[in-house]
């Protein structure tokens, strides 16, 4: 049996402490240049991966990640907890009213900037296979996912470019991060369809199970769960330590829910973003709450998450320049037409239709993470994740400076 | 029945020219018409009686009974008995009659069932083209002193109307006192902030956010009649509808004023709760909607 030992622990701090520190080194680098956080998490992962150092320095390298040890796993049980913490917290801020409130014009977007991506990152795959590299058994899967890949957004990196561009509480800033919302939960409840139609040993398993099950855990949260959550949080943020009580109650039902939803053969991530889903609707949550909730896994869990992409894979040896072009060309056209459309459809004027198809192509830590997921379930290989990393930084990084243009 | 739409659209918002009641012939009603009383008598309205359902002996004498004791001079009202569905029947007849406030008694909460099927007093409010008012069981104040909140979100349209409406109606009923409330939401916020802002950066974005709607509410309450009502200002943080809820009962409210909704809102609107569906789910205190037909 596998020991947990104390060189173990040793190995397992050092790597903790080197990951966090040299995350928010680049992080905050990056800031100077006003690149994304995430960006930074990732050129530091790939600095202390195999790109840089494992090639300059393997025995650093092996010294700080060891292939073979109680290390390791407790490493990968980490990041496995980072990512259901992240979608918990993207979770948290879908909040379908918003769609709702902002009218035609949000509804017009939300479904355009899905649906239009989504049939034509589908078509790609399954029009021009050559395009891409994939077992034939999973053609439908890999269709599916490449048109979720190309439909999702990030909530997160929008909401700071709004931020950034004061633009937070304009028409055009309200409609995209309603679109971004809608786009959010409907590519994630895809990606867990996806994912759970793989199964476990990569066979793909029976998809009206899966869409059963999504729809009653699904119904059952929206009815029941968000209900009995809206009840009991004011009990909780008062009775309760502050802000303890809300911080372990909130991730401890997290995790219960993506444990419950791992068990009936969903994806755990499912669940942990159902639950965000549930407690961000709630309007008892207090604002201070969420300030700490996204502070604790932002600042801890995602960087953690984001490095270990860097030692996942090789950057340089797996960038394909032509399938870099292929996924960036397509991710861009897709997204830019389907937003646009639907704003101009809504009623925007041109300028600012366009303005929300650029606002709505940065695709950020979403579309990083649900690479990530893709490729530890071996449905895309490393450089289709490369690809699809690269992807989320140059949509990220020209989505400022394109609605700015549009916008002045 | 015909009814001349061109009357009602665009009529302002106030003065209160008619003021109809729905009757339900509940144990309250007598607190209901006390409620007209001293609106209609304040504002020289006419007053409007409306009962759906089955006009019988007994319902009559107990309405006669009742205008009795409140000092309502029957002849001076006008009394419709109508059938059919009571929403329906009830919006129909305000629009044939002008009506400028709707006044019906409302259950401080539904039970669960109610409130997502909808019951008559919160469906009428969704639906009705004329302002709605809403009273509560809860006993009418004693305090020499009411409490009015506004609802004044800035950024509407609507709210100018609103604000002036319920500037006219505390003037009217001697109310020199009146809160206007400002909501702050920015969704996300937390989120775009979590990653790469500094202590300073988060301190100062909320400052400018604060000042900014503060700014606003100062400018709005600016262009409205105010007159010789006090005008307290807030500004304050939550989800619109949930926040203002929250505030018109903490400061235990005798009245919270807001727009009528903007859409037609639907079964959907209560599942995912939004605005005014936070206030109908639990009613604070009397509620007087709106309605500006802008």
């Amino acid at each position: 049996m596998l020991k947990f030992s104390h060189n173990d622990l040793f190995s397992l701090l050092i790597t903790v402490g080197v990951m966090l520190i040299i995350a928010r080194l680049f992080a905050e680098i990056g800031k100077k240049f006003k690149l994304p956080v995430v960006m930074g998490e990732i050129i530091a992962g790939m600095i202390l991966g195999p790109t840089v150092l494992g090639t300059v320095n393997p025995e650093v390298f092996s010294f700080l990640f060891p292939k073979e040890s109680g290390a390791k796993i407790a490493l990968d049980g980490i990041t496995s907890i980072s990512v259901i913490m992240l979608l918990f917290v993207a979770g948290l801020e879908v909040q379908l009213q918003l769609v709702l409130k902002q009218g035609k014009t949000a509804i017009y977007t939300s479904v355009t900037s899905m649906l239009i991506p989504f049939v034509l990152g589908f078509s790609a795959v399954w029009f021009i296979p050559q395009w891409f590299d994939y077992e034939t058994n999973h053609r439908l899967v890999y269709a599916l996912f490449f048109g979720t890949a190309m439909a999702i957004s990030a909530i997160p990196v929008i909401a700071k470019i709004l931020l950034d561009l004061n633009m937070y509480k304009t028409r055009v800033g309200q409609i995209i991060m309603a679109a971004a919302i809608f786009d959010d939960l409907t590519g994630w409840l895809m990606f867990s369809l996806i994912l759970s139609m793989l199964g476990k040993e990569g066979e793909i398993t029976n998809i009206w199970y899966t869409v059963v099950m999504i729809l009653f855990f699904g119904l059952f949260m929206l009815f029941i769960g968000k209900k009995i959550i809206d009840r009991a949080l004011p009990w909780i943020q008062t009775k309760l330590s502050w802000p303890g009580g809300v911080l372990s109650i909130s991730l401890g039902l997290c995790f219960l829910s993506a444990a419950f939803t791992e068990r009936i053969g969903l994806h755990a991530i499912l669940g942990a973003f159902i639950m965000g889903i549930a407690f961000g609707d709630s309007a008892h949550l207090h604002e201070k709450a969420r300030e700490i909730i996204h502070q604790f896994i932002t600042n801890i869990f995602a960087p953690l998450f984001f490095v270990t992409l860097g030692l996942k894979v090789n950057f340089i040896q797996n960038f394909d320049f032509t399938l870099v072009t292929i996924v960036l060309f397509l991710a861009v056209i897709c997204k830019l037409l389907g937003a646009s459309l639907g704003a101009y459809l809504g009623g925007l004027p041109k300028r600012e239709s366009l303005a929300v198809g650029f606002g709505m192509n940065a695709r950020g830590a979403m579309e990083i993470i649900l690479g990530t997921l893709a490729l530890d379930a071996g449905l895309i290989d490393e450089k289709m994740f490369v690809a699809l990393v690269i992807m989320a930084l140059v949509t990220s990084l020209m989505s400022g400076p394109l609605m700015k243009k549009m916008m002045t | 029945m015909e009814f001349d739409l061109n009357k009602l659209k665009k009529r302002a918002s106030y003065p209160f020219e008619t003021v109809a009641v729905g009757l339900a012939f509940s144990p309250e009603m007598e607190q209901l018409l006390a409620e007209a009383k001293k609106i209609t008598d304040a504002c020289g309205s006419k007053l409007i009686l409306i009962h759906v359902g089955e006009k019988t002996k007994e319902k009559e004498k107990s309405l006669e009974d009742i205008l009795f004791r409140i000092n309502i001079e029957e002849k001076k009202v006008k009394l419709i008995w109508a059938d059919g569905d009571v929403v329906d029947s009830l919006l129909k007849l305000c629009k044939l009659n002008i009506v400028d406030l709707l006044i019906l008694g409302a259950l401080e909460k539904e039970n669960i069932l109610k409130f997502y099927l909808g019951s008559i007093a919160r469906t009428v409010s969704r639906r009705a083209k004329c302002s709605v008012l809403l009273v509560t069981q809860k006993k009418p104040s004693q305090k020499s002193k009411q409490k009015v909140i506004v609802n004044a979100g800035a950024d509407h349209p609507k709210t100018i109307h609103s604000v002036n409406a319920a500037l006219y109606f505390a003037k009217n009923l001697g109310i020199n006192e009146v809160t206007m409330v400002h909501e702050v939401h920015v969704p996300a916020l937390a989120m775009a902030m979590a990653e790469s802002s500094s202590a300073p950066e988060v301190t100062k974005i909320k400052k400018e956010y604060s000042e900014e709607e503060s700014n606003k509410l100062h400018s709005l309450i600016a262009k409205c009649n105010t007159g010789s009502v006090k005008i307290n200002e807030k500004v304050i943080k939550g989800k619109p509808g949930y926040a203002i809820r929250q505030y018109a009962e903490t400061k235990k409210a005798d009245l919270l004023v807001i727009n009528s909704p903007d859409t037609h809102l639907t079964f959907l609107d209560r599942i995912f709760t939004h605005d005014i569906e936070f206030i109908l789910a639990d009613l604070p205190c009397n509620l007087l909607i709106v309605h500006s037909r802008v």
